[in-house]
């Protein structure tokens, strides 16, 4: 039996819509089998209106334990620190978010308005948003830099736009089964279990990676999407190739470059003419290499790559 | 978890914080009004950004109608770019559409909107105890299967774009993916799925092609008598206990309605253009004005947008989309003579303030403006006027009326396309003006873009909660829902749960604080979120 809140801020509810999309466990399965018990969802909730604001009181003072808090969307800031442009019950939301955070086990960030601010945070972040504990790269975020949950983690950050239902659900049943000392958490404090891999790990156009065959356009049956059409499933840590998505597939293996929204930068370069889906490059060469290799070694794995590709690599392997 | 008495009905809604407030006086709303409570300034940040920023931007303005704004962030672009969209392409774009907005009916209808039905005012009726047994959050029998199976149509969207909510694959010139047989076979076997488990045998209780011979209301009542399966499906027993209970009388509206109209002819919108549009609409676009039974088509620049009441500093006076400038109000304080929400009061340059939603579609879809050969559907115009006018059931009806349509129009896009043929043009990139324009399952949505200088100098969202959950306009017009609203009865002011059908059933994209205030004292009765 675990007690557990979800909030809403500067959100757009595709977390929640993202969530509601899980089997094994699915939403209800959740608290019908693992004992979680919500104790109010926007879009779930059944205690409302002044007994809604009684839980959240509760839940402040301590009258009522909550074991996981969940916040989806950003702490909005404006105007002026006010964060008036965002109220809740009565009041600015970030004022809840502060009192829940210090009253809580565990917080949860879902998605990445939460954990470093997402698409509201992009320039000229008219709200004056941020994520709990990060601001894009920038560590601290609304709570601080030194906060820590009740159960002495700090904020666990589960980001993507949205956060995959998987994600989401086995942090909450890692949590609710008493596996939450399990959980490890990398630098920007997302769980490593699923975020230490690559959005190119498991990816079905490696081998096009590989022989650097490249999808010139979109709508091919083959090609790697990284050379041309700014995919940054290489520098871009997520399982997204590993766990699919609603249970079928995944961006790169549709088609569509990754947009590597698992990372702070999201969305990347701010959007800025020329940026999007486009790979940006210097010299010739990608701006962003693939994690970790350096502009000689990209230069000896193309020469290798080419060298040694395959003609079938340059067909179509896609087919109906 | 056991199920909860409510003293308040639940739901919430999503998409920000919407107040409303009501005077009620002699267990009627007299006066209402609609706040919406969050703004991120999405229009702000798309200013000077890359041309294709909304396609990555727009989808996550709504993660519920994400696949919404994709398909007016890719059109608008066509339009503006003069880009060629392959057959293909279009069948693929309309196919996320259309899934996207499956997905939404039982997801809306159980989770959100008919667990109202298990509130306590409701102990008295007869069906009470079998409402609850179905509608009962996470552990009722449809509840828990309709919400599961909510997830299924949005796998096949998933084959196309990559994944659901927020994908990108609707591109100007086509879309990125390129579908094999194998995504066309399971896509198939998704939507029998969905079919045989919910649609048909919870539902309906019946087959999809019985169910499509009803036209008309006297056809409706003969399919409930005619077997218990229909009496008892969760349709039959839906409208059984809405009359019982009375939300048939109540939560009309402003009486007019409004479709972009949707779906573009796979045949006839290779070349998109905003002229265009109209005549190549499977599903058409239109105006219904209830008072004179008059239907006309709908076109862009008959839209306006009045900010009076809204927390912008610009003109007063009605804007057309195009030339507004989107300036925030520093301090958004409330005041209800003055500004009271961050939605703009949308309207039509004849008919003023209209509803959004798949109501106003079915009203749209009864009339013979348009095309010969556009969808046509007398059902919902003549439950309308043999039922006496609009309510909130239904608004439900028409609703979950659409799912068939929508059903039988995936089923022609997996039967149209046509797997080696193309499903991407490349576009040149060029300045312009462009719109595109959709139905979200809630309701009428578009984007207006202007490119100049390779980057965007203005992009504009109309959704169809705009156009619901407005405030007054110039003229002190009430919004659709404020409208909605009055004429509510109220039997118990701290639970008015007639105000949270009303609003619920416009599925609004926010989340509502009701302020229920007795008309005489002032005094505040209740507070509390609906949906």
């Amino acid at each position: 039996m675990a007690n557990l809140l979800w909030l809403q801020g500067g959100a757009c509810s595709g977390n929640t819509m993202s969530f509601l999309n899980a089997e094994e466990p699915s939403a209800c399965d959740l608290v019908t089998d693992f004992g979680i018990n919500v104790l109010w969802h926007p879009s779930l909730g059944v205690e409302l209106g002044d007994n809604l604001q009684k839980i959240l009181r509760d839940c402040v003072s301590g009258a009522i334990t909550l074991d996981i808090f969940v916040f989806e969307g950003t702490v909005v800031n404006a105007p002026d620190g006010t964060g008036e442009w965002n109220r809740f019950a009565g009041r600015p939301m970030k004022q809840w978010v502060r009192e829940l955070s210090d009253a809580a086990s565990f917080v949860v960030a879902i998605g990445d308005c939460a954990t470093w601010g997402g698409i509201p945070a992009t320039a000229p972040n008219p709200s004056d948003s941020e994520g709990l504990q990060f601001l894009k790269r920038e560590y601290g975020g609304f709570l601080g830099q030194g906060f820590k949950a009740k159960s002495g983690l700090p904020v666990i950050n589960v980001p993507g736009c949205p956060a995959h239902p998987d994600w989401i659900t086995q942090i909450v049943v890692a949590v609710a089964t008493g596996r939450a000392g399990d959980i490890g958490l990398d630098e920007f404090q997302r769980p490593k279990t699923f975020f230490q891999s690559f959005t190119q790990t498991g990816c079905t156009r490696n081998m096009h990676f590989a022989y650097k065959v490249s999808a010139t356009e979109f709508g091919q049956r083959k090609g790697c999407l990284y050379y041309d059409l700014g995919c940054r499933g290489p520098m871009t840590h997520s399982p997204c190739n590993r766990i699919l998505w609603n249970r079928q597939s995944s961006k790169t293996r549709a088609g569509m470059p990754c947009l590597g929204c698992t990372e702070p930068e999201f969305p990347f370069f701010d959007l800025a003419p020329g940026t999007v889906f486009k790979t940006q490059t210097v010299m010739g060469f990608p701006k962003d290499m693939p994690e970790g290799v350096d502009k000689k070694g990209y230069i000896a794995m193309t020469a290798a790559a080419k060298n040694a590709a395959p003609a079938w690599a340059e067909q179509d392997i896609f087919v109906v | 978890m056991a199920v909860q008495t409510l003293d308040i009905s639940p739901v919430g809604r999503v998409e920000g914080d919407l107040d409303v407030r009501v005077d009620i006086e002699d267990g009627v709303v007299t006066n209402a009004w609609t706040q919406a409570e969050l703004f991120r300034g999405f229009e702000i940040i798309l200013r000077d950004k890359d041309p294709q920023a909304g396609l990555v931007v727009t989808p996550r303005a709504c993660g519920i109608c994400g696949a919404s704004h994709l398909t007016c962030a890719a059109w608008a672009l066509d339009t503006a770019w003069s880009a060629e969209v392959p057959r293909n392409a279009i069948l693929a774009r309309n196919l996320g559409q259309i899934t996207e907005s499956l997905q939404s009916q039982p997801r809306y209808f159980y989770g959100l909107y008919a667990i109202d039905l298990t509130n306590k005012k409701y102990r008295g009726s007869s069906f009470y105890e079998e409402a609850c047994k179905r509608f009962a959050p996470f552990t009722g029998t449809s509840y828990e299967k309709g919400v599961t199976i909510s997830g299924k149509p949005v796998e096949i969207y998933a084959m196309l774009g990559g994944q659901w909510p927020h994908s990108s694959y609707m591109v100007p010139g086509g879309v990125m993916c390129a579908p094999t047989l194998t995504d066309v076979t399971r896509a198939w076997g998704i939507l029998e799925y969905f079919k045989s488990e919910w649609l048909e045998s919870m539902w309906l209780g019946c087959t999809l092609e019985r169910y499509e011979q009803i036209k008309s209301y006297n056809d409706f009542m003969a399919w409930l008598d005619e077997s218990p399966a229909h009496a008892n499906s969760d349709l039959g027993f839906y409208w059984r206990m809405g009359l019982d209970v009375g939300i048939d009388k109540y939560g009309g509206g402003v009486g007019r309605y409004v479709s972009w109209g949707y779906l573009p002819h796979e045949d006839k919108y290779q070349k998109p253009t905003i002229d265009n549009r109209n005549a190549s609409l499977i599903m058409k676009s239109g105006i219904y004005d209830g008072a004179t039974d008059t239907h006309l088509t709908m076109s862009q620049e008959r839209a306006r947008e009045n900010v009076t009441h809204a927390w912008y500093d610009e003109a007063v006076t009605d804007q057309h989309p195009f030339d507004r400038t989107t300036k925030a109000v520093h301090n958004n304080k409330t005041s209800f003579d003055e500004k009271y929400s961050w939605a703009t009061a949308v309207k039509d340059i004849d008919y003023g303030r209209l509803e959004a939603g798949p109501f106003a579609r079915q009203m749209v879809a009864g009339g013979h403006q348009g095309e010969e050969w556009q969808h046509y559907d007398p059902l919902i115009l003549d439950m309308y006027k043999s039922m006496g006018g609009p309510s909130l059931h239904l608004r439900q009806i028409a609703r979950m009326h659409e799912t068939i349509k929508l059903y039988r129009q995936a089923e022609h896009c997996l039967r149209e396309f046509k797997l080696n043929d193309s499903w991407y043009v490349k576009p040149t990139e060029k300045d312009g003006r462009g719109w595109g324009a959709t139905e979200a399952i809630r309701g009428a949505l578009c984007h207006w873009i202007e490119v100049e200088g390779g980057k965007i100098k203005n992009y504009q969202i109309v959704a169809p909660t705009t156009w619901n959950v407005g405030p007054r306009d110039a003229d002190g017009n009430l919004g659709p829902i404020e409208s909605a609203l009055v004429g509510s009865p109220i039997a118990d002011p701290t639970d008015p749960v007639e105000v949270g059908h009303v609003a619920r059933s416009f599925d609004s994209c926010l989340v509502c604080t009701v302020h229920a205030h007795d008309a005489k004292t002032g005094k505040e009765l209740s507070r509390f979120r609906i949906g």
